[in-house]
């Protein structure tokens, strides 16, 4: 995984290979561990939050969120969501609220506002203003090209920080 | 910027009545009036698309109902459809070794919709090639299109027939003589009557259609299925294709994008161009471009005292000279200049029901403007010059008018870069003009907001500013110098609401 050492990171936080993060990230595991999946790409300015609501306070289990693989973060957006699958994609200046559950292959849209609680059927389409839905056929495509060549370039510019693994 | 200029804070009142902020408002220099959206003439000038830059002669506008050939919009969000390259097979499928293929598939960014969604299989060509579904009832359409054609061309062949009838006074010049024409078609052995050449060919009538009393019964488990919400097609996405209206999503089909249109602007009584803009899609500017804030003081609220009934407060406005000329502004009260009864011109008999439906409603506002500019836009005759209507604004607090005068000098562009200062010596009321700087001045004025007026009403104040115009328009070898002569505008300001009272 490639970590930039400007982003912010709090608490305990598991990231999968391959993932990528950019510097300015914020991932903040304050009410229990967050886990990340491989090949993840999370931009600039994206928040990560484990909070837990307001009712589910002093809890004697640790919740935890688990984010899967091949996720994209896009620039400045907000997500709380405890459970992440794979292949989503979550574009620019959106908010997911944490009673929402992402399944695999959502496309939340740019500057789309969700945060009823429901769980986000596979290969749905959240956009507009109004966050209209539609499901659509396939899951977003990957952005394998990106990351390689985020992988060569990042390090040339950014202080990467270093893995520590546990044993 | 758009908070400066946004809010309707000055109003200007154009020569309708109405009242407009100066960025809606058009200023004809052959008049020498305001004019607004309503006071002129709207026209087309071109047609083009938005998406591909393209512009399209009208005619081949109609008869592609407006819309665009190539360029295609998203049925579920209504964004353009990008062209996106899909999966490459071999172009020869018998040799391997051939260059991969191209297909290509449209694509929507915003909301991720693509022709394959529908079932559209890729092109493999990059425009153009995208099938048009076939309009199940376009035989039928086109027949009673052709029915009512015939219709229309039957009516106005039987009205030229009258009026030539009307005018025949005379008979035939062989009726005296006993030879008419009639008996001598007999004679020869054509048919008695003359059939007309255009009568003959009858457009087959289309059938009448058969009414129906029997409606299906609905399917017994409306009540109980469940409705798939994202499978179901909103009023919005089914209204866009009229012909079709898809009720499930999987029979959206990608529209061809409508055209939009490049407007020109007359003034409605000299007929001459306020607003010509550029042929060319790509360009945002202008041939003619006379907006009133290029050529009128522009008025802007700097700041205002907390306004208390009774009491007089401090009221600081920006004046900017936005022409080449140098102008003098004088401040009159509002009810000073009296309204000239603008000459009336009832040309046609057509339009003279109109304009008696104008004379009665000329108290109201402009809502009653809209029938006389139709008739205007239909029939492009010399216009109604409309008596100029009373201006419905209440005003609720008293400006003191000041006696002199504020001399603002001309627009000077080179000003910025000229380190030698403000050399225009223009002596000043220093309780009027409280600062100053090339064309623009701080003006002070007193505002006292009328007695007993409940706190938080809206203040609005009212004067008319009198400026000095120079004509630009050329002029003739004798008079080399431009004519300047006083322009008379009503200006309406908000400045906010009562915060008390004595």
């Amino acid at each position: 995984a490639l970590v930039c050492e400007e982003s912010k990171l709090r608490g305990d936080v598991t990231i999968g290979s391959g993932t990528i993060i950019h510097p300015s990230a914020t991932i903040l595991a304050e009410a229990g561990p967050i886990i990340i999946g491989d090949c993840c790409l999370i931009e600039e300015q994206v928040k990560i939050i484990h909070r837990l609501p307001f009712d589910q306070q002093d809890k004697e289990n640790t919740p935890v969120l688990i984010i899967g693989s091949h996720n994209v973060f896009e620039v400045d957006c907000h997500v709380e969501s405890p459970k992440i699958g794979n292949n989503n994609v979550f574009e620019s200046k959106c908010f997911v609220g944490n009673k929402v559950t992402v399944t695999n292959g959502c496309t939340v849209g740019a500057g789309c506002k969700i945060t009823q609680e429901q769980i986000l059927k596979e290969n749905v389409v959240v956009y507009g203003e109004k966050c209209y839905m539609r499901e659509g056929l396939d899951r977003p495509g990957l952005q394998t090209l990106q990351m390689e060549t985020l992988a060569k370039m990042l390090p040339n510019y950014h202080h990467i920080r270093k893995a520590n693994k546990k044993n | 910027m758009a908070y400066i200029t946004g809010p309707d804070v000055v109003k200007y009142a154009c020569t309708c009545g109405l009242l407009k902020p100066i960025s809606q408002l058009y200023f004809c220099r052959y008049c020498c009036q305001l004019r607004c959206g309503f006071c002129v003439c709207h026209e087309v000038d071109s047609h083009f698309c938005g998406k591909c830059c393209e512009n399209l002669p009208s005619s081949e506008a109609r008869l592609k109902k407006n819309r665009c050939g190539n360029c295609y919009v998203c049925p579920s969000c209504q964004q353009e459809l990008s062209t996106r390259i899909g999966s490459k097979g071999p172009s020869n499928p018998d040799d391997p070794k051939s260059t991969p293929k191209k297909m290509y598939y449209l694509s929507c960014l915003y909301c991720r919709w693509s022709s394959r969604d529908v079932g559209i299989p890729d092109q493999s060509a990059a425009t153009g090639g995208w099938p048009d579904r076939e309009n199940v009832h376009a035989n039928r359409l086109q027949e009673i299109i052709d029915m009512y054609k015939a219709v229309v061309l039957a009516e106005k062949q039987q009205k030229e027939k009258d009026k030539k009838k009307q005018r025949g006074k005379y008979l035939s010049y062989t009726d005296r003589t006993g030879v008419t024409a009639a008996s001598l078609r007999k004679r020869i052995g054509l048919p008695a009557d003359i059939q007309h050449s255009l009568l003959k060919t009858k457009p087959k009538e289309p059938e009448p259609v058969i009414p129906k009393e029997e409606v299906e019964d609905l399917p017994e488990d409306i009540f109980t299925k469940l409705v798939k919400l994202m499978e179901v097609t909103t009023i919005e996405q089914r209204l866009l294709q009229t012909d079709v209206q898809p009720i499930t999503v999987d029979m959206l089909f990608p529209i061809h994008k409508q055209l939009s249109i490049k407007r020109s602007l007359r003034c409605r009584s000299c007929e001459h161009n306020v607003s010509k803009p550029e042929y060319n899609p790509n360009s945002v500017k202008f041939k003619i471009q006379l907006f009133a804030y290029y050529h009128i003081p522009e008025i802007r609220i700097v700041t205002v005292e907390p306004l208390r009934a009774g009491r007089a407060s401090e009221l600081i406005v920006k004046f900017t000279n936005p022409t080449q000329h140098q102008t003098t502004i004088a401040f009159l009260p509002l009810d000073s200049v009296a309204e000239e009864a603008v000459g009336e011109e009832a040309s046609f008999n057509q339009q003279e029901a109109s304009f008696d439906a104008i004379k009665q409603s000329a108290s109201l506002t402009s809502l009653s403007s809209q029938p006389s500019s139709l008739l205007s836009l239909s029939s492009r005759q010399p216009s109604i010059t409309i008596k100029p209507r009373a201006i419905v604004q209440e005003v609720t607090a008293d400006v003191a008018i000041p006696a002199s005068k504020v001399i603002l000098p001309p627009r000077d562009d080179a000003a910025e870069y000229d380190d030698s200062g403000d050399t225009h010596n223009i002596q000043d009321d220093p309780k009027l003009v409280v600062w100053r700087r090339s064309n623009k001045a701080f003006v002070k004025l007193l505002v006292t907001p009328r007695e007993n007026l409940p706190i938080n009403t809206e203040v609005i104040i009212g004067f008319t500013m009198q400026h000095v115009y120079t004509n630009t328009i050329a002029t003739t070898v004798e008079n080399k110098e431009p004519d300047k002569h006083d322009h008379n505008i009503k200006v309406f300001l908000t400045i906010g609401n009562l915060v008390g009272s004595d």
